[in-house]
């Protein structure tokens, strides 16, 4: 109402409608009435309404209170019944003879008070004991039991102050060697399952945003192999899953949920690495034997089989046309998939079995990692050039000390490529391809499986083995752990791929599930944009703003 | 009320009382301090107290802040205006309140009309008792749940209206209450002297 000033009336009436308005001279009467006669204390209790009244301390302090409810006293025994009408009529009357409007106004409009009548305002510790004050010393003015009960919610006891030092304690002594000592003793004392949840939501808090740490959805994967050298799980850019089982091929759709057997490996073999072209046409397959196989996705049938390996193809990757796998003898082949003569290249530089490979997604490089702890960056060109001079590897690196499974582009910064070592190094390296230079290391608790880079934030993904099994988001290039899933598997996680969108990562594990985990959100930048640009064509002020 | 007392007797003994139980609730603080793991193990050492070993920080700053808050609660305890003490453990980053070490202050009725003061107790059964409750803080560890965050604690005066109250030192403030549906209370023991009764009691937070 502060908004009518002057027409304070028009609510009053509108509260007693259809009711017939005293006569100006009637309240006038009852008002000096009320003026004369001597209050009396109890006389309000006639009224529940204007009893419940006086409770609010603010209310009590003005003066006008006893007025009120002695003239409504005084109208009740005069034989008027109509309670709203009277009331309102009345705050009218008086409004006239007492100045200070607001303060008289609040009375007949409690909602103007801003303060909630059940929850004490703490504005200022001396409000607060003023409260209390006339709560306890005018025990008269409320029940007893609404007293009480006021002091049980606001939880501060009555004729009682809680005091306490205005300092706050001084913080407890940070010696840098003893925080450390303390931070490694810290896992000791931790409960499983306890402490993981705590950590990741804490940490994930701290970085204003919540990382699921369930999975969005659990997928039975029966059979799959718990082989740390294989790379059995793989997302197509159509959005289908492909995944080994032994020596099944099954694609599920990520849209419809459909699973579709693909096909099976020879009699006696299994498959031993998956991987959907850059399209998400075609899928190779390669197998325990060392052949490589090509898939159609979209029929399911096999299109050809290249062989020439002679042992386990475990990891494969594709450029365009090109189909890149690395075998357990530790040479590194490209296939053309369209020509009949499909080896086109072979790259020997690791000693032990290959088991991560990845190409660059602009095909100028390759990364391989293997068995003999080694990082290698080839550079990509297939050409008409003499054999032997793309041979040799571009960079080789040999800071790991474990097999190096998990390799990743960067998919924001071209030159950023991210490695991951086995159980014995546990350590994350990033590297910059250009010059080749070691930019950061992670250690990290447990062998690192693989590794994700979000296309949309600043942050890569670690999948790790036992005993932790845990996923974490890890900031870049802070390399701060954003969060952490611990035991996000029942035995150690092997493989993950990241979805089309770039927000959900699939991992598969030994424990023969798939489990689909919501990282990172897709940002909507341009339909903010678009939304925001087409709110703004009316207000042409910010835009004025916006050009300047 | 301390009014109602016999004033010969306790001229004598509500100093001494008051010294007591202020040396209890240092001793108390500092052992629930190291106890909960609010300050680090290692800044506490071994004390003989009361017959056994207490751990007493021996953090200056911590040792000089919990000094010139227990100094304020003899003035307060010597005139009988405060009526209980709360040790609060909050979470550093959430700041709710985990635990609240609650010690009521009561004073002990003298028996009204009676000449010959009741013989006064000995000292060394009130130490036992103390004894008793400082075992009893330190045996709650085992039911009372792990914390594993940082914590501050502080510690609250519930006092009279009419106390003395050292104007810009001790400030109103909230109570620190833990929600009383997620509240679990454990009565400790209680210890008396001839003039002042220490009734301690712990809540702490446990959501089901």
């Amino acid at each position: 109402m502060s908004y009518l000033p002057k027409t304070p009336a028009t609510r009053h009436r509108s509260r007693s409608e259809a009711k017939t308005p005293l006569t100006p001279s009637l309240a006038a009467g009852l008002n000096s009435l009320s003026l004369v006669t001597p209050s009396k204390g109890d006389v309000s209790l006639a009224n529940p309404f204007v009893a419940s009244r006086p409770s609010s301390p603010i209310k009590r302090t003005t003066s006008g209170t006893i007025q009120v409810s002695e003239s409504l006293h005084r109208q009740a025994s005069i034989g008027v019944i109509r309670k709203g009408g009277v009331e309102s009529r009345l705050d009218v009357v008086t409004r006239d003879y007492i100045p200070p409007k607001s303060e008289k106004r609040s009375k007949s409009q409690p909602s103007r008070d801003t303060r909630d009548r059940f929850i004490t305002t703490r504005d200022s510790a001396d409000e607060v004991a003023a409260t209390l004050d006339l709560m306890s010393l005018n025990p008269q003015s409320a029940s007893p039991g609404h007293t009480a009960r006021l002091a049980a919610a606001t939880g501060v006891p009555l004729n009682r102050r809680v005091l306490s030092y205005h300092e706050p304690p001084p913080p407890s002594a940070s010696d840098p060697l003893l925080a450390q000592a303390r931070e490694y003793a810290r896992p000791l004392y931790a409960r499983p399952g306890a402490l993981p949840t705590s950590t990741s939501t804490a940490t994930a808090g701290s970085k204003g945003r919540k990382i699921a740490t369930q999975p969005e959805r659990v997928l039975d994967a029966p059979g799959m192999v718990d082989d740390f050298y294989l790379n059995l799980v793989t997302w197509s850019c159509l959005n289908v899953v492909g995944v080994a089982l032994a020596e099944n091929t099954y694609l599920w759709r990520a849209d419809t949920g459909e699973v579709v057997q693909m096909g099976e490996a020879p009699d006696g073999s299994y498959i031993s690495s998956v991987d959907f072209s850059n399209d998400g046409q075609f899928l190779g397959v390669g197998i325990g034997t060392g052949a490589v196989e090509l898939w159609d996705a979209e029929t399911q049938t096999k299109l050809r089989t290249m062989s020439g390996h002679s042992s386990q193809v475990a990891c494969l990757s594709w450029y365009q046309h090109i189909l890149t796998s690395g075998c357990a003898d530790g040479s590194i082949w490209h296939h053309d998939v369209r020509v009949a003569r499909h080896k086109v290249g072979e790259m020997i530089g690791h000693q032990g079995e290959v088991c991560g490979l990845k190409w660059r997604s602009d095909g100028e490089l390759l990364a391989s990692g293997g068995n003999d702890n080694v990082v290698n960056v080839w550079d990509g060109r297939v050409g008409d050039v003499a054999p032997g001079t793309r041979s040799a590897a571009r960079w080789t690196k040999r800071n790991h000390t474990a097999a190096v499974k998990a390799v990743a582009w960067c998919p924001w910064q071209p030159s950023l490529l991210a490695s991951g070592g086995g159980t014995s190094d546990a350590t994350v390296h990033i590297w910059n391809t250009t010059t080749g230079a070691r930019l950061h290391s992670l250690p990290t608790p447990s062998q690192v499986t693989s590794i994700q880079w979000s296309p949309h934030r600043k942050e890569f993904l670690t999948t790790h083995g036992y005993p932790t099994n845990a996923l974490m988001v890890h900031a870049y290039p802070s390399m701060e752990r954003v969060a952490e899933i611990r035991d996000a598997h029942d035995s150690r996680v092997l493989w993950s791929a990241i979805g089309p969108a770039g927000d959900v990562v699939v991992t598969g594990a030994g424990d023969e599930n798939l489990k689909f985990w919501r990282i990172w959100d897709v940002p909507k930048v341009r339909k903010g944009k678009e939304s925001k640009d087409s709110g703004r064509t009316g207000s042409t002020k910010s835009d004025i703003l916006r050009i300047r | 009320m301390p009014t109602k007392q016999a004033p010969t007797r306790q001229a004598i003994t509500l100093k001494g009382s008051t010294n007591l139980v202020t040396e209890f609730f240092k001793y108390a603080a500092n052992t629930i301090l190291f106890q909960r793991g609010v300050y680090p193990a290692d800044d506490f050492h071994m004390v003989k107290k009361y017959g056994q070993t207490v751990l007493v920080t021996q953090d200056l700053a911590l040792e000089n802040y919990l000094d010139k808050i227990l100094k304020q609660v003899n003035k307060w305890l010597l005139t009988g205006s405060v009526t209980q003490l709360v040790l609060a453990i909050i979470s550093k980053d959430s700041r709710t309140s985990l635990e609240r070490w609650v010690f009521d202050v009561n004073l002990v009725e003298q028996p009204s009309g009676q000449s010959e003061p009741a013989p006064a107790k000995p000292e060394a059964e009130i130490q036992a008792e103390i004894r008793n409750i400082l075992k009893q803080i330190v045996s709650t560890v085992t039911f009372l749940p792990v914390i594993d965050e940082p914590t501050v604690f502080n510690i609250l005066a519930y006092t009279s209206e009419s106390a003395d109250v050292p104007a810009d030192e001790w400030v109103d403030t909230d109570p620190l209450a833990i929600e009383a549906g997620k509240s679990q209370q454990v009565k400790l023991r209680s210890f008396s002297t001839d003039v002042h009764r220490i009734e301690a009691m712990v809540a702490y937070r446990y959501d089901g």
